[in-house]
């Protein structure tokens, strides 16, 4: 594999990369596998990543989701075929489809947003329902799709951890961004959440007022207060 | 992370109630029957935990407090857990809990360690300056004797961490206190170092102890990265911004870290760039 000819242009031997990942005897060495595994940016290595992040081993898990967003729409349909009683491997599975931003990830990433144990599986899944891939969708289905992150990420505004909040807040700014002429209506209720996350609530603490002060500021001077 | 699929048959009664969503009152009451311990050690969690206003519930968790006796631990929820919890809880409701600094003050000279460390943590939220006294006493035979291992235990004489960070926390930058909590950067354990040095730059604010966190940032153990990203938050330490976004460590706790470094601390790098950082981490 170090020879320099295996690096110019020949396929990867996945088999071996796959085989590694299978065998691998410690938890250094399925990190290291799954790194190489990732790395290859085989659309076939897809299916053994999302294995991996069924491994109950976190190095793992990051390489593995690192090379499922590299592999773009290749990785979503493996990513959704998760059995969702695997609650680790979901978790990890909903980073993967934030990071990706397909919207084939829409329902399960709302799902996450809304129902998750884990704070940090909220957090993940709000910036992914912020950054959803739109641009190639017919206007009206687009909007469709926006109508639908609003709503999931309104809901989430009175999550109970303030960190998914700083995600909602972090969204719906950049939901805000793609939003084009169509999307007028949603703009109202929108920039209405982000002024109630920089709210000075009581539980809600400054870093989140500030976030979504932030937001407001470059989205619509006018709603900021001094 | 445990999946809903790990429960056992064996679930303590505190976990299984944990589960289930309850009213203030309904934790005010569980709280103030004294039939099973149990049910007081959740009510008064939930009390802390939801920052509850309810007139009953700092005199309540002053009694618990005084529920104490020599720990037992054959006895399911010991008492002594009740009294922690009630501590722990008090910890987090100021300005009401201020009327229990004295029975805080109490249980910091409890034989038990255990609620020593869960008054010193309570003391320091709420920045109770009379607790710097007792305990500056607590730790001034220095790391060889206060910070020596407890014969038989892996916990040491006096709850060093939960004292120091108390003592950072409170803020009462003397030269005293000062004297009392350096020795601690070169105890033996890292993470008394690293609680000895965050209390040291909430104290006198010199670039040397943020720069022994920043070190603490690259330690080989999880556990003691996680101590010092925890620990440059709760000083605001925001020289330390970049080192904190490369530390191996999970996002979560490097978003702890740097929201500390937003809302406690000042300067340089300003808040965009904190709060660009905190973006990337989501």
């Amino acid at each position: 594999m170090g020879e320099r000819s295996a690096a110019v242009g020949h396929p990867v031997d996945l088999e071996a990369l796959v085989a590694a990942v299978r065998s691998a005897d410690s938890s250094a060495a399925l990190v290291s596998a799954a790194r190489s595994l990732a790395a290859s940016g085989e659309p076939a290595a897809a299916p053994v990543l999302v294995e991996v992040l069924g491994f109950n081993n976190p190095g793992a898990a990051v390489a593995a989701v690192d090379g499922l967003i590299r592999l773009q729409g290749a990785a979503v349909e493996p990513l959704l075929r998760l059995d969702p009683q695997n609650y680790g491997a979901r978790a990890w599975a909903v980073r993967a489809l934030a990071g990706i931003g397909d919207v084939r990830g829409l329902t399960l990433l709302v799902d996450a947003l809304g129902s998750d144990v884990a704070a940090s599986v909220r957090r993940a899944a709000a910036k992914g329902l912020g950054g959803l891939r739109l641009q190639h969708l017919e206007p009206s289905q687009r909007l469709d799709i926006q109508a639908c992150c609003l709503e999931a990420l309104l809901a989430a505004t009175d999550d109970g951890e303030w960190v998914v909040r700083y995600a909602v807040a972090v969204a719906l700014e950049s939901l805000a961004r793609g939003l084009d002429g169509g999307g007028e209506s949603l703009q109202q209720p929108l920039l209405q959440g982000l002024r109630s996350l920089s709210a000075a609530a009581a539980g809600n603490p400054p870093v989140v007022q500030l976030r979504a002060r932030l937001a407001l500021a470059g989205l619509d001077p006018c709603a900021v207060e001094p | 992370m445990a999946g809903p699929s790990s429960t056992s048959s064996d679930v303590s009664p505190a976990v299984e109630q944990a589960g289930a969503p309850i009213s203030e009152a309904e934790a005010i009451e569980r709280l103030r029957q004294n039939e099973d311990p149990s049910q007081q050690y959740y009510g008064a969690w939930w009390l802390g935990r939801m920052r509850s206003q309810h007139p009953e519930a700092v005199p309540l968790l002053r009694l618990a407090l005084r529920q104490r006796r020599p720990r037992d631990l054959g006895a399911g929820v010991e008492e002594n857990a009740v009294a922690r919890n009630a501590a722990r809880a008090l910890g987090k409701l100021a300005p009401l809990a201020l009327e229990a600094v004295n029975d805080l003050l109490e249980v910091l000279e409890d034989p038990d360690d255990g609620l020593r460390e869960a008054a010193a943590r309570a003391l320091g939220e709420l920045r109770a300056e009379e607790a710097v006294e007792p305990i500056c006493r607590r730790l001034a035979s220095g790391p060889q004797q206060a910070g020596a291992q407890r014969p038989g235990t892996p916990r040491l004489m006096e709850p060093c961490e939960a004292l120091l960070e108390a003592l950072g926390d409170i803020g009462m930058a003397s030269e005293p206190v000062l004297a009392v909590v350096e020795p601690f950067v070169d105890h033996e354990r890292p993470l008394i170092r690293s609680a000895a040095a965050r209390a040291l730059l909430q104290l006198s604010g010199e670039e040397r102890w943020g720069t022994v966190l920043v070190e603490l940032l690259e330690h080989p153990q999880l556990q003691v990265r996680r101590a010092a990203l925890m620990d440059l938050g709760a000083a605001g330490w925001r020289p330390a911004l970049e080192p904190i976004c490369r530390t191996l460590a999970e996002n979560s706790l490097k978003l702890m870290a740097l929201r500390g470094l937003v809302e406690q601390g000042s300067g340089e790098p300003g808040e965009p760039a904190l709060l660009a950082c905190m973006d990337e981490l989501l």
